[in-house]
């Protein structure tokens, strides 16, 4: 039913979100895990501390995409690790887009204080995203 | 009024230039320190403590120097506490967590506790920074940057990857790194002093002691602190806004009263010996207490620490005003 499978993680609970993805492939099918590396910072955040947590997020975000892939290796499943760098909801909705992909799989469960207080990136890709989503409860 | 709101007008805008050239004088010292040769460990390590305390170093090293060494001094203190109950506090609030691990807190949050601990012991014993507490100070420093340096090295020879772009990252010294690194000199030096003024004569139109002025001078130069942690927090890189926290409470005390006390022996203030400088110990306590327990600093724990700041400084304001 789903060829093409858009996976999105910063890196929290992935046994859970694999595991969600993996109930909906029958078959064959690719699966796109995208981490986005979130450039803006405010306009007073030193050029060096900027470049700094690019480069650490980089670096979180290859280990991320690695163990991501080992969960997917799996016969009849295609596993494409993307990292972008960008706004995670604009990037996740592009991606999704230009990759003309089936569904959106990613987590959700933040506390109402943490999503006034942090923002929620699921709630933005809801609102834009061009198929359909599946949205895992996470542990929190 | 009209006064006041120039003044203010001032501060603001002269804060700005003096972050703004305080990135600008470190990226091209970077840049040069690479073209002559020297170790990318070093500039970097020395680059990222030195980047975010330029702003606080400058105000109080202008204003020690032109005469009005409260504000230097409060800025200095003043800062610390507000980096460790206030930003720090204010970014676990948001974050929701921010973890560490027991090897940064046992070399940077004990080194930030000495550090502390020393001016503080200093100022009791001998009542100002003279130029034998500033080289204690500096040296202190020294060390303190040779372990940063000989962890990082260690780190790095673990990674190969990044072991082998190293040599790649030699530049060329070309005129227009010299002349940004000249250009922002002079923001930080032209910048500082229009702080300085602008803080002195507001305190003086608000009738506020100088030491008060310069604690909440520390508002306007920690704003690169600010950003950095809140930013890094919420984005889950906690080491780097533990760490910037600790690094900055170091080279407040250690570099930017340290080296203007080369020049000239610092007054200080009763008030500050006695209850700001004591506050300064506590809320470094009180932060490692925090973290000790679950290597960690929870919402709650963020509210303690603002909670703490507050009472600081209602106390600051009414009692010791």
């Amino acid at each position: 039913m789903y060829d093409k499978i858009l996976l999105t993680t910063m890196g929290e609970y992935m046994d859970e979100i694999i595991e969600h993805t993996l109930n909906l492939i029958q078959g064959e099918a690719e699966v796109i895990c995208i981490y986005v590396v979130e450039t803006s910072v405010p306009f007073l955040t030193p050029k060096k501390v900027k470049e700094m947590m690019i480069d650490e997020l980089t670096a979180k975000g290859k280990d991320i995409l690695e163990d991501m892939s080992k969960g997917f290796d799996k016969p009849g499943i295609t596993f494409r690790g993307l990292m972008v760098e960008g706004n995670p909801a604009d990037e996740i909705v592009k991606t999704a887009t230009d990759e003309e992909v089936d569904v959106i799989v990613m987590g959700t469960g933040k506390s109402i204080v943490d999503k006034h207080l942090l923002g929620s990136v699921s709630e933005k890709v809801v609102h834009s995203a061009p198929c359909t989503i599946l949205l895992v409860r996470t542990a929190n | 009024m009209f006064e006041v709101i120039i003044l203010v007008l001032s501060l603001i805008i002269s804060l700005i230039i003096v972050i703004k050239a305080a990135d600008v004088f470190v990226d091209s010292i970077v840049e040069i320190g690479l073209a002559l040769g020297i170790s990318e460990i070093i500039l970097g390590v020395t680059a990222s403590a030195v980047g975010t305390s330029l702003p606080e170093f400058g105000s109080a090293m202008i204003a020690i120097l032109t005469g009005s060494p409260d504000v230097g001094v409060g800025c200095a203190i003043g800062a610390n506490v507000w980096n460790i109950a206030g930003i720090l506090g204010i970014s676990a609030i948001f974050a929701g967590l921010i973890t560490t691990q027991s090897q940064e807190v046992r070399r940077d949050g004990l080194m930030a506790f000495l550090t502390t601990l020393t001016i503080t012991t200093a100022l009791f014993l001998i009542g100002e920074i003279t130029f034998v507490v500033g080289i204690v100070l500096i040296i202190m420093y020294v060390v303190y940057l040779w372990i940063l340096i000989r962890a990082q090295k260690s780190s790095k020879s673990k990674d190969r990857e990044m072991e082998c772009c190293e040599a790649d990252k030699n530049l060329a010294l070309n005129k227009k790194t010299i002349l940004m690194t000249i250009l922002g000199l002079f923001g930080l030096a032209i910048g500082c002093r229009a702080i300085v003024y602008s803080t002195v004569e507001l305190s003086i139109m608000a009738s506020i002691p100088e030491v008060l002025a310069g604690i909440l001078l520390a508002f306007g130069t920690t704003a690169p602190e600010f950003f950095t942690v809140l930013t890094s927090a919420k984005k889950g890189l906690n080491s780097l806004a533990i760490g910037t926290v600790f690094g900055s409470n170091i080279f407040n005390i250690l570099i930017g009263l340290g080296i203007p006390s080369l020049f000239v022996t610092i007054p200080v203030e009763p008030i500050t010996i006695y209850f700001d400088a004591p506050v300064m110990v506590f809320m470094t306590l009180l932060l490692l207490f925090l973290i000790k327990r679950g290597m960690k600093l929870t919402r709650v724990e963020g509210i303690i620490l603002v909670a703490s700041y507050i009472i600081y400084i209602v106390t600051r304001l009414t009692i010791f005003s």
